[in-house]
């Protein structure tokens, strides 16, 4: 079909990436109807909260990504990223047809190959490792997306017992601790509260839907009192009614001091806690020594204001939060840190009330039976019931994974499937990632563009990318949680495959077929069958969300009658499960490691237009930052002749990296700051490659003892002007 | 007065400068890296630990009097009966004038098209019955735009009920966007 110049121009600006687009039109491989515009319902990928887009599509090029106002997580909104989501389509740096490493491993040395070239030998060298080191020698690595089950279940087929995921890296210490608490992980009602606490988290940089949007709504247009403590001065800190720079690690002492205030003053709901909770004795009794006085002194929060948080707090509720915050851990206590929030949430009495904290509402889909495949034989490699025995153990641990995969220690691991994931940058201490992929026989990734850690792998499957496939059918919960839709809004632009493509086409030649016999659409269909809709699946394409109608329901745990999913059946202020795994059963305050003398404690953060080490090389975003920088208080920076803009070491005992200073008067004199996602290694992230530093190259590994999710702001670091 | 004026109404205490409004203008109307439609005024404050942070979105004022529009030797740029203030793109002939006309710093020149450009409030959104692409995207809400001529709209209704203020008043412009105090 002939395509006028005039078109070709306008998809050249669209695009931003010229050479692409002339290839693509000129090799004609799709019907374009020339002045046909269409507007396709889906669901972003470009972070983990999945907002519902609206894609423009005018001839057969994806115009504009817009907010979809159906779906109420979303709230109507399509932050930086989601609006740059469509360069991953068009961006001429992606990965476009199948590879197999032809050089030394990370030398850069690419052979493009054919689907089948690509399946029949990675199907060969995993069965080689199977044969010599049995199922579990090989390790399936993900992160969290829709399709990410097939990837799991082709490594459960497989009979691997290891499959590791993000949450370690992640979330995985509030999970634990409010399961541990409540028998369920809460959403916070942010739109409705009065009170809000924040420690820790940074919601307005930091983009949580529907989070973010409700507390800039409640505090701005309803005068929800926001208390902010953070060793940054962040946007959050900024638009906060009161904001502290505690010392870091130190969090744990404010909450049981409002603890020590809030239960010496009675000011707890004693009717709450009688009906529904246990252990209130211990915790009264432990809270005692915790007072005001004593954490003014870990915190550096003065007393006074303690004592008048804890009461303020305590008249809001229940329309009062401690915000449980969404970010890796911290400390190697974060668990018990957590815990102490949630312990402090239950005493108010703001469990499941409007304004207050939320179980999450249930939508069941239904599920595709397809057919079972045995257990595996070998225990995990982490060792998750001796090491962590209370955690979600399909997700593993994946640092003290790595650290026994480096040891051989139960069983050498010998080949590494990796999913989406990018473990050099998501992992502290880079090197040690390294050495874990050079002792591997064989690697290989499924992904969209060439991350660091795809550069070393052996054998590169290209993903197609979320604007060019159809996903597995999803719920995202919450207190109001939806359906939603990934459909493709383009065809793929390139020789890419969705990933239960990939699955399927390994499985085939792993002798797996009989267990991935089914089509996409086959797993939607059973997905969508229970709604209550006439036609669901058409539904869903036409709207890309469901809602149930109703809204936001509260209350109904709040019967006598109710069983919490814990050992009690109450919630559980003390643990005697955490007890009886040899942990603290009441969160017992232990003061964090200051940085010795000459030192930086490092801490982390996140910007709202990056996400994780992903998105550093779409040339729409990478504008607001070109690079990362180590953000130093001028006076901390002048105790070690560090000036504005000067290229400096940040080294630790793991590693060091290079990059600018810039002095900030937002940033506590004993920390330092750098943006996660910087410094890549791999050349075919062009725009991102060799800018700045990464994190990972000096972060020290350390985990949170009770969950194993990795310690990010244990590092002490070392600045020297290069 | 004509029946339609369009304007905004900017709620600065709300954006967290997260450049959503940005990248969707970029996205709209192919605006090329290197130049910016609108953007996010950023103020930092204060010295640790007493420090202020202050964002503010901007873009062309679309203002009643426009200077830009009163230097334009060929008329490329002009104002619709609504307010909108346009650069007819075949007219322009890259003089720049308007550039240093606009108090607001809200033009700048396309090396590749030898044409000036600017915020046109996505006109061609508008006139369709949506919303701007920054004010729709936003996850704050902080753009609310509307008609300013009608008395029962929200524009009308904040402007009652809120303090404001508008930039550089002293030009006599009458810039077109109002921001709340």
């Amino acid at each position: 079909m002939p395509v006028s110049s005039l078109d070709r121009r306008r998809f050249i600006q669209i695009a931003g990436a010229g050479a692409v687009a002339a290839t693509q039109i000129g090799c004609g491989r799709h019907q374009i109807a020339l002045g046909q515009r269409r507007e396709i319902p889906t669901t972003c990928e470009l972070c983990p909260n999945k907002c519902s887009v609206i894609a423009v599509v005018e001839d057969g090029l994806i115009r504009k990504l817009n907010p979809n106002p159906e779906n109420p997580k979303s709230r109507g909104m399509l932050c930086a990223r989601g609006n740059a989501g469509l360069l991953q389509v068009y961006d001429p740096n992606r990965l476009k047809r199948p590879l197999i490493r032809a050089g030394a491993r990370g030398e850069g040395k690419w052979r493009e190959v054919s689907w089948d070239e690509a399946f029949d030998y990675t199907a060969q060298r995993l069965s080689a490792v199977k044969e010599k080191y049995g199922p579990q020698g090989v390790l399936w690595s993900s992160t969290e997306a829709f399709a990410e089950v097939f990837f799991k279940n082709l490594g459960m087929a497989f009979g691997s017992p290891n499959i590791v995921r993000h949450p370690t890296l992640c979330l995985a210490s509030v999970n634990l601790a409010y399961s541990m608490t409540f028998g369920t992980v809460p959403s916070f009602d942010l739109l409705n509260a009065n009170y809000v606490i924040m420690a820790g988290a940074n919601r307005f940089e930091a983009l949580i839907t529907p989070d973010t949007m409700d507390l800039i709504e409640s505090t701005m247009n309803r005068k929800t009192r926001l208390v902010c403590l953070d060793p940054r001065f962040t946007v959050t800190a900024s638009r906060a009614d009161e904001w502290y720079p505690v010392k870091p690690g130190t969090d744990m002492a404010f909450i049981l001091a409002m603890l020590h205030v809030i239960i010496s003053e009675g000011r707890h709901d004693k009717e709450f806690v009688a009906n529904y909770c246990q252990g209130f004795e211990q915790l009264a009794e432990l809270v005692k020594q915790y007072t005001p006085e004593w954490a003014e002194k870990e915190t550096e929060i003065p007393a006074a204001d303690i004592v008048r948080i804890a009461r303020e707090f305590s008249d809001a509720a229940p329309r009062a939060v401690f915000y449980a915050g969404r970010r890796s851990s911290t400390y190697q206590n974060d668990f018990q840190m957590r815990r102490a929030q949630a312990i402090l949430n239950a005493v108010v009495g703001n469990w499941d009330r409007e304004g207050g904290m939320v179980p999450n509402a249930k939508i069941a889909l239904g599920e595709y039976m397809f057919l079972p495949w045995d257990d595996p034989q070998a225990p995990r490699v982490d060792e998750m019931e001796k090491n962590f025995p209370l955690a979600a153990k399909g997700d593993g641990a994946y640092l003290k994974l790595r650290e026994n995969v480096l040891a051989g220690s139960p069983y050498p691991v010998k080949a590494w499937m990796i999913l989406k994931q990018d473990p050099l940058n998501a992992l502290p201490e880079q090197a040690k990632t390294m050495r874990m992929i050079e002792q591997m026989d064989f690697i290989a990734a499924i992904d969209i563009q060439m991350s660091d850690t795809t550069w070393y792998a052996d054998v590169v499957f290209p993903e197609s990318t979320y604007l060019e496939r159809l996903d597995p059918i999803e719920v995202l919960s919450g207190i109001w949680p939806v359906v939603v839709l990934r459909q493709p809004v383009v065809k793929p632009v390139y020789d890419t495959k969705p990933c239960l493509d990939i699955v399927q086409g390994l499985a085939r030649r792993l002798g797996l077929q009989q267990y991935f016999d089914y089509t996409i659409e086959q797993w939607n269909d059973a997905a969508v069958k229970e709604l209550p809709l006439e036609m669901p699946l058409e539904y869903l394409k036409k709207h890309g969300v469901y809602t149930p109608p109703g809204g936001p329901k509260y209350g109904a745990t709040l019967n006598p009658e109710h069983r919490f999913v814990t050992k009690s059946g109450k919630i559980e202020l003390y643990s005697e499960r955490l007890q009886e795994a040899g942990h603290d059963p009441l969160p017992v305050y232990q003061p964090p490691l200051g940085p010795p003398e000459g030192r930086f404690r490092l801490v982390l953060g996140r910007k709202a237009y990056y996400t994780h080490a992903n998105s550093t090389s779409n040339p729409w975003l990478l504008d607001f930052a070109p690079e990362n920088h180590l953000s130093i208080n001028p006076a901390a920076a002048a105790s070690v002749g560090v000036a504005d803009g000067d290229m400096v070491e940040v080294s630790s005992s793991v590693g060091a990296v290079r990059l600018r200073a810039r002095l900030t008067q937002e940033i506590r004199p004993d920390c330092v700051y750098m943006l996660h996602g910087f410094g890549k290694q791999s050349p075919w992230l062009k725009r991102a490659y060799h800018r700045g530093g990464s994190d990972a190259a000096i972060l020290e590994t350390a985990w949170d003892k009770v969950s194993g999710n990795a310690a990010m702001h244990e590092t002490f670091v070392k600045i020297r002007k290069v | 007065m004509h029946d339609k004026r369009y304007a905004l109404v900017i709620d600065s205490r709300k954006c967290i400068n997260c450049k959503a409004c940005v990248v969707a203008c970029r996205a709209e109307n192919q605006v090329p890296l290197g130049a910016s439609r609108d953007w996010i005024g950023e103020e930092h404050r204060g010295t640790w630990p007493r420090l202020l942070a202050a964002f503010q979105p901007e873009q062309c004022h679309h203002c009643v009097n426009p200077s830009c529009v009163r230097v334009c030797p060929t008329g490329a740029s002009y104002q619709r009966d609504d307010g909108v203030v346009l650069i007819k793109e075949e007219d322009c002939i890259g003089c720049r004038y308007c550039m240093i006309a606009c108090p607001y710093n809200a033009r700048f020149f396309r090396e590749d098209k030898g044409v000036v450009e600017k915020c046109t409030f996505c006109a061609h959104r508008v006139d369709r019955g949506e919303s701007p692409a920054c004010v729709e995207t936003c996850p704050s809400k902080v753009r609310v735009f509307g008609n300013l001529a009608d008395p029962a709209g929200k524009l009308q209704q904040l402007l009652a009920t809120r303090q404001f203020h508008v930039m550089k008043p002293q030009t006599g412009n009458d810039p077109q966007i109002y921001y709340l105090l």
